[in-house]
Parts: C-alpha cells; structure tokens; sequence
C-alpha cells in the first residue's frame, strides 16, 4: 500500500514535469518574448529603447492614438481634443478608467504627469519627447488645457506616441525608480514583476478600456532578455520561446527556409547613417572639409548593403529622416552615387591623396559596421573601429569627442521629420553640424502650423544638410519577426510589439 | 674531437654513437615531436609567405557572395574554404590570420621569456633579499586574473595587434620566473657551479654559462606552454571584440563573426577553431617533445 503510493506519487511528478516541458505554453495562456537589449528602467520616460517602447505601449496609454495602420488619430485617454489658440490644446478626458492600483484617473493625473516631464531638471531622457510642451492646468476634473512653449505642430503625434499618462498620487511618491521596478499605468497589461534589465512578466488587465489599441486577449506575456541570437532561435527551437524579433536578415532567412515557423518581414522608421563631426569638436579633424564628406558619401554601395545586408523591406535612404514621416522630402535631398574613383579624387583635392586614420564608432550591427569600414578602407580612409554601447557612445557623442559614427535612429516612430532632422540638427549636443542656416529653417518648420509653411522648411533644412553632406544617410532597417505557427500577430511598420493584436491560433 | 671524427672501428665501438646521433635518433624516434615540428613548421612556412599563399585578397569585401560554402560543403573552388559573412575569402583570412597568432605566439612569449626568466634565475642564483623581492612580485602577478586585467587593459587602451602582444607579454612571465627560479636553486649548488666560481669566473659568466645550458630543458617547455597561452589569449580577446581589431583577419576574431551564423553554418566557426586548436596543439606537443630529448635524464 505504502509501495503503490509513493509510486504513483512519483509517477505523477514525473508526469507533470514531462507535460510541463512538451505543452506548449498556449495552455498556459503565457507568451513567451525575448528582448535581446538590456532595459535600463522601465520607466518609459527614463529610457530611449525600442524594448521600453513596447512596454511603454503594453503598460501606459497616451492621450490620443495613432492607428499603425490607417494613420488615423483616435481619442484613447482623451475622447476629444481641440485646439483654443495655437499653443493651447484642450482635452476631454474619458471617464472610468482607472488605473492598475486602483486609482482612478482624471485630469489631476494628465496635469501632474505633463508639469512633471516638461520640467527639464526632471531629467527625462529623450527631451525631444516632451520639451515642447509648457505645463498643463485643469479645467475640471475630466477637462484638461496642454500650454505648449511655442506653436509645434507634431504636437497630436507625440501625445499618440511618447507621452503617456501616469497616475499622480503614486508617481508623486514612487518616482522614475520605483516606477521602473513596480509601473503602474492605465495600458491593456499589468505589470506583476519586473527583474531589472532581465525578465518581465505582464497579465491581461481585465478592466481595459475601450480603446483603439483593442482588447488584450493572451492572458500572460513573459519577457526575458536573451542578448544572443542563437541563443533566442535555439529556445524557439525547443519550445520555450514563442516570439522573437530583430532577428537579423541571415537568421530569419534560413529560419523561414525550416518552415515551422511564421517569419514576417516589416519595415521600421529606423534610419542608418554616418555621422560626421563636420564642426571640428573632435579637434582637428579631415571631416570639418566638405570635399572629404562628400567622398565618405561616394564611397558607400548603399544599394548593396540594403540588397545583400539588411534585405527584407529596407531602402536605400538619402535624407536625414525616414521618408514616410511629414516633411522629409526625398526630392530635396542630394544623392551620392556610389564612384569610389570620385571619392579618391575628392580626397586628394581635399588634400588627402593618401588617405588618412580615423577613429570609427559603432554600437550596433558590427557586421554593417565592417562592410562600410570596408568601403571606406577601399578610397583610403582607414579607420580604428571602436565598438561601444549605446549609451558609452551617446555620452561621447554628447560631448563631441566622435569623429566619425554609424549611428541609426528609429524616431520613436513618431512619424514627423521633427523626430528625426529636428532631433539632431538644432545645435544639441548630439549636433555634429552646428549649422546656423538649417536651425533657423528647422525652427521654422518645427514651429510653423501650415503645412506647406513646414514642408517648405523642411526641404530647404534637408537641401542644406544633403548638400553639405554633414551625414552620409544609408538605409532604412527592417525588423523580422519570428514566431511559432500557435501565435497569430501581424507586425506594423512602427517596430513596436503590440500585444493586443496576438492572438492564439 | 678527433676521437669522434675518426672512423676507425674499434673506436667507434668504444665511444659508442655521438652525441649528435644519439639525439637525433631520440628526435626522430618521438612522435609528438615529429608531429608538432611538421605541423608547427607548415603553419610557419604559411605565415612567412602568406601574401604568395593566398588566393585572394582577405579585406576584399564581395556583399553578392557572402557565406558560400566550403568546397567539402558543395562550394566551388574559387574559394576553396568558402567566404565570410561578408563575403571576404575565407581560406585568405586563415592564412592570414597565422601571422597573427603566431606573431602574437611568439612576440608575446619572447617578452615574458626575457622578463620571467631574468627574474627567476636572478632570485635562483642570488637568494635572499633579491629572492624575496621576485617572490612578492610573483605573488603579485599570480593574484591578478589574466583575462580580466588583459580585458581591462584592452578596453582602456583600445585594441590593437601591438597593444595586445605587449599586454599578454606582459602579463605571462609568472610561469617562467617560478619554473626558473625553481631550477635555479637545484642546480647552484652543484660542483661544476662551484667549481667555475673556485676558477674565479664573474657571475655573468656562471650564469650565462653554467646555469643557463643546465636548466634550458625547462625553459623550452615554459617557453611552449606560454606561446599556446597568449595565441588562446589572443583569440579569446578577440573573439570578445577587444584584441585585434576587424578588418584584420584573427581566428578568434573569425570565430566571433561566424557565432550569428552558428546554428546554421557551422563551418563559419569550425574552421578556424579546429586551425587553432591544431596549432596550439602542435605547440604543446613540440615543447613536450623537446624536454623529452633534451632532459639530462632521459639521456640514458
């Protein structure tokens, strides 16, 4: 008797470790990512990643939404918004929601929140995202007034972007730390643990509210990070992964050749160029010459690197931002056919005939790095390759030690030109130019509401840049993703993860 | 001299084989020697004329031919050993990548060599304080982690071929001065030491020519083990992105940008893994050979 029982005890142990391992996790309603970069803070406002991206999605609403695939803006935190003069917009808020502690939100919320990240010593990371905004005031409890500092246009596409609500009375005492470790947000998934940098686990929120991003359907999404890539294929491979994205081209090629899995190929507003330090903060440097940048723009076969590197839906791309977003105007921009003979030529006009050594920066995809070293070794320009992370090679960039980067930006997938020309190009400290005519034609634009007043700007801002080749733009990036035939999810051309739309099959 | 160049029979059957002879009959009766010497040697010979060896050029980029496959994998015979991911032939940047490992092999362990055993012969022969000096300084060396000062190091500096051989040479004495020292102290104390110091040889001299042909057996073994050591180093710095710097083909290097594609190419990284590991293997295999044959004690 004492036998059978702890026979058939073991025998169920064993049986439930072997289920746990053979069933899919579609069982278990869990859905298994993997973000192969490290997340600082979760905090969406206290981090510039594409992974804080997706959770700022999954966990926070903004006020207004922008459908990926229609364009079209809708009402998600607000449910109508109207412009009082040109840098006041008053929003009505939608009643009901509350958010995931229980605190109901109103416009106590959307004024701390916007008084809180407009305020520059709060440090917000990317102060693009938010500095054109002044403060905000109440108007009654579901009624809120945004004062902007001047007239910014894009305003209603950053408000269905980066900017999302938090609740007042618990940020006021968490703050950007706490926040990053317990977030609290009104989004379609709760957050129920954070470890930092590594493992994230969502569940549905079952009080959502009826937003345009939809309704969340798979119960729990468990995210681990997994920096290798073979690593991430090797568990989709044994079933304990059921998404992976920024799967690079080779990989997702071979991956769909296997045929067990769903590989979708889209297209992102990310944009990879070589920065130039054409204003000499580096010192003294051959790039302060036009004719040398116009030769690192001959020298790069970018339609090469986009047909045998990035493949996918990627483009060869000639302005300073993605040309899908308002205002980036291709025809302004100067093209640089690939003629390594010219940019030889270029170089002994400038004074070079021999080439020179130069510092070279990188963070992110070293093979692309190596094909443009190549290219540019190839017209004499030898460079020593130094490979950072993001956030050691911002802080150079910030203060003006980089001669020459490739670097890439994906906008926020805020699909306006400021995003990306306004960003880069105003005399920041990531500005390499420092070119007084494009500020004053990008502060035009950026500030303009007439749309032919901005796209005007624009043009000339990018006419400027191309002309002086202060950048030498390259490609556009695409994103695979990767998934098990159980997950049904059709990406969007914004590189953001939308939980809401997968679903199991 | 005269004795052993004579051909007189009965001679020769006193004094039995030369010196000579009865080393090179150990030599060529010792596999691993024989093994490490040919191989060790090819790869040599293919380092020194790699510029006539190689088929084409290893920083020729060709992005419309990347990742072909071997020639054992269904690949053709333009390029022998396939292309990299970026298209770069793969067989050039092996051979190209010998100088690498063997120049960083042999540099890196002729500096420790100098270092090290200067240190531990001089702690050997002297003793006493100079002996405790060497001691602390080996103590020192011995409590730093290798790769983490080498990683650190590196990343301060930057990666270059020149800094990563002064580094590892460095950093890779401790051996040498422990094994020297140690020999030292057993063979100061022996009669033909006293006796060239009774005849009032200068210390130079009894070092130069008393200790140092009596403890050489040791120092080739050390001297091997090392240049395996920093050509593993090497390829491991480089393999994390902080030794030789691309373009410059290194195995370790090779290894590296080949680990995307592992999953599906694995070709990318066994070939020049199994390079390095025969080379390293050769090494090891010829250094064991040569304390073999040339011990006192095997001289029997």
């Amino acid at each position: 008797m004492k036998r059978s029982w702890l026979t058939s005890g073991l025998a169920s142990v064993a049986l439930i470790a072997a289920a746990g391992a053979s069933w899919a996790e579609k069982a278990n309603d869990t859905l298994r990512v993997a973000f192969t970069k490290e997340l600082e803070n979760v905090d969406s406002y206290f981090n510039s990643s594409r992974e804080g991206v997706v959770l700022q999605r999954a966990v926070w609403d903004g006020l207004i939404y922008r459908d990926p695939v229609t364009n079209e803006y809708k009402g998600n935190l607000a449910t109508s918004w109207e412009w009082i003069d040109d840098t006041t917009l008053e929003l009505k808020l939608r009643e009901g929601v509350t958010f995931h502690n229980g605190e109901p939100f109103n416009a106590d919320d959307v004024v701390f929140t916007v008084n809180f990240v407009a305020k520059e010593e709060s440090g917000v990371k990317t102060q693009r995202n938010v500095n054109w905004m002044k403060s905000a005031e109440k108007v009654d409890d579901y009624t809120v007034r945004i004062l902007l500092k001047e007239k910014f246009p894009a305003a209603i596409e950053f408000l269905s972007g980066p900017v999302s609500m938090y609740p007042n009375e618990y940020y006021a005492e968490a703050g950007p730390s706490k926040m990053g470790l317990e977030p609290v947000g009104t989004g379609p998934y709760k957050v129920v643990s954070v470890t930092p940098g590594q493992h994230f686990v969502l569940e549905k929120n079952e009080n959502y509210h009826d937003s345009p991003k939809g309704q969340p359907t798979i119960t729990n999404i468990d995210i681990r990070t997994i920096p290798d890539v073979n690593t991430q294929m090797a568990e989709l491979f044994s079933g304990s992964l059921d998404l992976i994205w920024q799967v690079p081209a080779d990989q997702a090629e071979k991956l769909d050749e296997m045929g067990q899995f769903t590989v979708e190929n889209e297209s992102t507003m990310r944009v990879g160029y070589l920065s130039m330090d054409a204003a000499g903060r580096s010192g003294d440097t051959p790039f302060s010459d036009l004719k040398v940048r116009q030769a690192v723009n001959h020298a790069i076969n970018r339609k090469e690197l986009v047909d045998a590197l990035l493949k996918g839906e990627s483009q060869v791309v000639w302005t300073p931002c993605f040309p899908s977003q308002f205002g980036c105007i291709e025809e302004a921009a100067t093209t640089y056919e690939y003629d390594p003979e010219k940019a030889k030529a270029l170089l002994a006009e400038a004074g070079y005939p021999d080439g020179f050594t130069t510092e070279f920066y990188a963070y992110r995809n070293r093979e692309y790095a190596e094909a443009i070293m190549s290219y540019l070794n190839a017209v004499g320009i030898e460079a020593d390759f130094k490979f950072l992370q993001y956030s050691a090679l911002r802080d150079l960039n910030m203060k003006g030690e980089v001669p020459l980067a490739f670097l890439t930006w994906g906008s926020y997938s805020i699909n306006d030109a400021s995003a990306m020309v306004s960003q880069f190009f105003k005399h920041g400290s990531l500005d390499d130019a420092r070119d007084d005519q494009v500020l004053a034609d990008l502060n035009v634009a950026d500030s303009s509401t007439d749309p032919e007043v901005r796209i005007e700007n624009y043009a000339k801002a990018i006419d400027r840049i191309t002309s002086q080749a202060y950048w030498a733009p390259m490609f556009s990036y695409n994103t695979n993703y990767v998934f098990t035939k159980e997950v049904s999810y059709s990406p969007t051309p914004d590189e953001v993860l939308r939980f809401t739309t997968m679903t199991w099959n | 001299m005269a004795l052993t160049e004579s051909t007189d029979p009965l001679l020769q059957e006193i004094t039995g084989p030369t010196p000579g002879q009865m080393l090179r009959k150990r030599v060529f009766g010792h596999q691993g020697l024989l093994f490490g010497g040919i191989v060790l040697g090819i790869l040599l010979l293919v380092a020194i004329f790699a510029p006539l060896l190689a088929p084409h050029d290893p920083y020729a980029q060709s992005l419309m031919t990347r990742m072909e496959p071997p020639v054992f994998l269904g690949g053709t015979w333009e390029h022998p050993l396939g292309t990299d991911h970026l298209g770069r032939d793969y067989l050039s940047r092996l051979i190209y990548g010998a100088r690498v490992s063997l120049m960083i092999g042999v540099i890196a362990a002729l500096i420790s060599g100098v270092i090290g055993t200067a240190m531990g012969v001089a702690a050997g022969y002297f003793g006493g304080r100079v002996d405790m000096v060497v001691t602390f300084l080996i103590n020192v060396r011995l409590a730093m982690p290798v790769v983490l000062v080498a990683l650190a190091v590196v990343a301060i500096l930057g990666g270059s071929l020149q800094v990563v051989i002064v580094v590892l040479g460095l950093l890779l004495w401790d051996r040498f001065a422990v094994v020297m020292r140690a020999s030292t102290l057993q063979v100061r104390g022996r009669e033909y030491v006293a006796a060239a110091r009774a005849i009032g040889a200068s210390t130079p001299r009894v070092i130069l020519s008393e200790i140092m042909p009596n403890i050489a057996n040791n120092l080739i073994v050390v001297v091997t083990l090392e240049m395996a050591h920093a050509i593993l180093l090497e390829a491991a710095l480089s393999f994390l992105g902080l030794g030789v710097q691309p373009p410059t083909p290194s195995w370790g290097l090779m290894v590296s940008e080949g680990k995307n594609m592992m999953l599906f190419e694995p070709w990318l990284v066994l070939i020049p893994g199994a390079v390095l590991f025969l080379l390293v293997l050769a090494i090891n295999l010829m250094g064991d050979g040569l304390r073999d044959v040339t011990a006192p004690d095997n001289r029997s």
